[in-house]
């Protein structure tokens, strides 16, 4: 955590280079050993400038990837909903400003670890440093996007590296078993449900942790995200049992929300998969795209349109997707472990099906050597559609 | 200079003025007017000729976005509008009338265009009416000779839920593509 001199390591997002040097300068006034800028990873705080056009996608990101770390953000105003470790100041920021949520970061961080230094003179204040204009564009905003989509990526995708498809030992990492995983007990505790039709519920080691309607088809979840996504991602072992919803049930998931089964089964599916695939694919056969997911409802993968635009051409191998979209073995092996824990996929495997994935597979490959006409006017389109989506989706 | 358009086209009501005004960096441009026929049912003031917005892109070019008149006896506006058009989104209302009917109208009716570009399909109003299910839809695609179709429930008014359906119909038409 924090260095031998307590100096706080804080580390920020979305600035370009003159913003950056801007923020130092700020940084330096604020006084020796307060804090210097650090790399994401081994950051013990945050700044983010909400004002920012990415601002509150980078707000959402940190609280996902970094639950636990104290954010400091800057914002012309408050902030409509509060947070515990969000401290916030409103602009311009001043010093004093912003050496009090320095210390306030200190006493959010582990006992023992801080000791604050001496604050600064308070200067005249100045005016909202040139770090936290929002006006100013970042360097490259789409490059931007990228990094940031792809951070976020792991916590849908996990962060499994390529490994040698041709290499049976390396090759056995890629699979899992959906039944093992909290993915097969709800899929099973579904189909029960269906069946009597009446509520169940799953129960970790805590208590109750999911229940699930057949009536309204809504799935209600008694855990927090991160919660659950640490309950999917291990294997189950025996730690999670089926119960009927009985009477005394009742009260406890009226004050909980609701959501499609359908949501809750791809975000299971993502978790436990972790970038692999349901032991049993195949690599080589064709995958079948029988319906897009719904992914205006659904959280979205990384590359997921991509993905599903390819199989949507007709049966293309889970190998050629990963080398036709120059994309990582994770992305496409979590997007297909989602698909088909939903049903919207299926692998063909008659000889007749596999040679037409070969002949798709070289057609596009074709196509990508070709660079058709309107491929840089799509690329650019595609840019702005980002970070309008990512933009919306963090505001809302 | 390329003028590339993106076309919005469905029955009236489903939200192709509400979706163009949600994606478009400019004011858009409509030409609504008081409906004065059974329209008048559905919403008081509907377009006549087209809804007109513009995407900015990084580099200075802009996308149009055209919202064709929903009413059938524009449809001679359909085919202006469609020409130099890059791909089709397909808004249908979940809430009225015979939906599958209207998405079996709207795939005949831009057959042309649908198969020189793509087409993705939003459904709006689910919340209102869940029935037809985006499966019958896909279905229905199916039946249609149109496997692989982009089929997405969207809320005309985010911006979100309509750049999605962009996005994905752009990627049929390149996966390859990539921001």
């Amino acid at each position: 955590m924090m260095t031998a001199h307590n100096t706080l390591r804080l580390c920020h997002s979305g600035m370009d280079k003159r913003s950056l040097y801007a923020f130092e300068l700020f940084l330096s006034r604020v006084g020796p050993n307060a804090c210097q800028i650090s790399d994401e990873e081994s950051a013990d705080v945050a700044f983010i400038d909400l004002d920012n056009e990415l601002g509150p996608y980078l707000l959402e990101g940190h609280r996902l990837l970094y639950p636990a770390r104290p954010l400091i953000v800057s914002a012309r105003r408050p902030l409509t909903g509060k947070h515990p470790l969000t401290l916030e100041i409103t602009k311009p920021v001043g010093l004093s400003a912003f050496s009090a949520a320095l210390e306030q970061v200190r006493q959010l961080l582990p006992a023992g670890e801080a000791s604050a230094p001496a604050a600064p003179a308070e200067p005249a204040l100045p005016a909202a440093p040139p770090a936290l204009d929002s006006r100013q564009p970042s360097a490259d905003p789409i490059s931007l996007l990228r990094q940031i989509e792809e951070r976020l990526s792991t916590f849908y995708v996990g962060s499994m590296p390529d490994v040698d498809l041709d290499d049976l030992a390396a090759r056995s990492a890629i699979y899992y078993t959906p039944e093992h995983f909290l993915q097969g007990v709800i899929a099973r505790a579904i189909a029960h449900a269906r069946e009597i039709q009446r509520p169940v519920r799953i129960d970790d080691p805590n208590g109750a942790a999911l229940y699930l309607d057949p009536r309204s088809g809504l799935a209600y979840q008694a855990r927090s995200a991160n919660a659950l996504r640490a309950l999917a991602q291990l294997p189950t072992r025996g730690t999670v049992s089926l119960h009927r919803v009985e009477t005394h049930d009742t009260p406890a998931l009226e004050s909980l929300a609701g959501r499609p089964f359908e949501a809750l089964e791809w975000d299971i599916a993502l978790w436990a998969s972790r970038g692999r695939v349901p032991v049993g694919t195949h690599l080589d056969h064709p995958v079948r795209l029988l319906a897009w997911p719904n992914l205006t409802r659904l959280a979205v993968p990384p590359e997921a349109m991509r993905i599903a635009g390819l199989w949507s051409k007709g049966g293309i191998s889970l190998r050629d997707t990963v080398r036709l979209l120059g994309v990582p073995q994770r992305y496409v092996f979590a997007f297909y472990s989602a698909c088909l824990a939903l049903g919207h996929v299926e692998q063909l495997s008659t000889p007749g099906a596999v040679a037409v994935a070969r002949h798709n597979a070289l057609a596009v490959g074709t196509a990508e050597a070709a660079a058709p006409p309107m491929r840089g006017l799509f690329k650019r389109i595609l840019g702005k559609l980002l970070g309008a989506r990512l933009g919306e989706a963090a505001a809302s | 200079m390329s003028h590339y358009k993106i076309i919005f086209a469905g029955p009236v009501g489903a939200g192709k003025t509400t979706a163009v005004t949600a994606a478009s960096d400019i004011p858009p441009v409509r030409t609504d007017t008081a409906a004065s026929d059974e329209v008048r049912d559905i919403k008081p003031q509907t377009t006549v000729a087209l809804d007109y917005g513009a995407m900015k892109l990084g580099d200075g070019s802009t996308i149009h976005l055209y919202g064709t008149p929903g009413q059938e006896r524009f449809d001679f506006m359909w085919e202006i509008l469609t020409e130099g058009g890059i791909a089709l989104v397909l808004l249908i209302d979940n809430s009225r009338g015979d939906p599958l009917k209207q998405l079996r109208f709207y795939l005949g009716a831009f057959s042309g265009f649908i198969r020189k570009t793509a087409v993705a399909v939003g459904v709006t109003h689910m919340d209102l009416q869940s029935s037809p299910s985006l499966a019958d839809y896909q279905a229905e695609l199916d039946r249609a000779g149109q496997p692989g179709v982009p089929v997405f429930e969207v809320d005309a008014r985010s911006r979100r839920d309509v750049c999605l359906l962009i996005e994905a119909v752009l990627s049929v038409i390149d996966p390859v593509a990539r921001a």
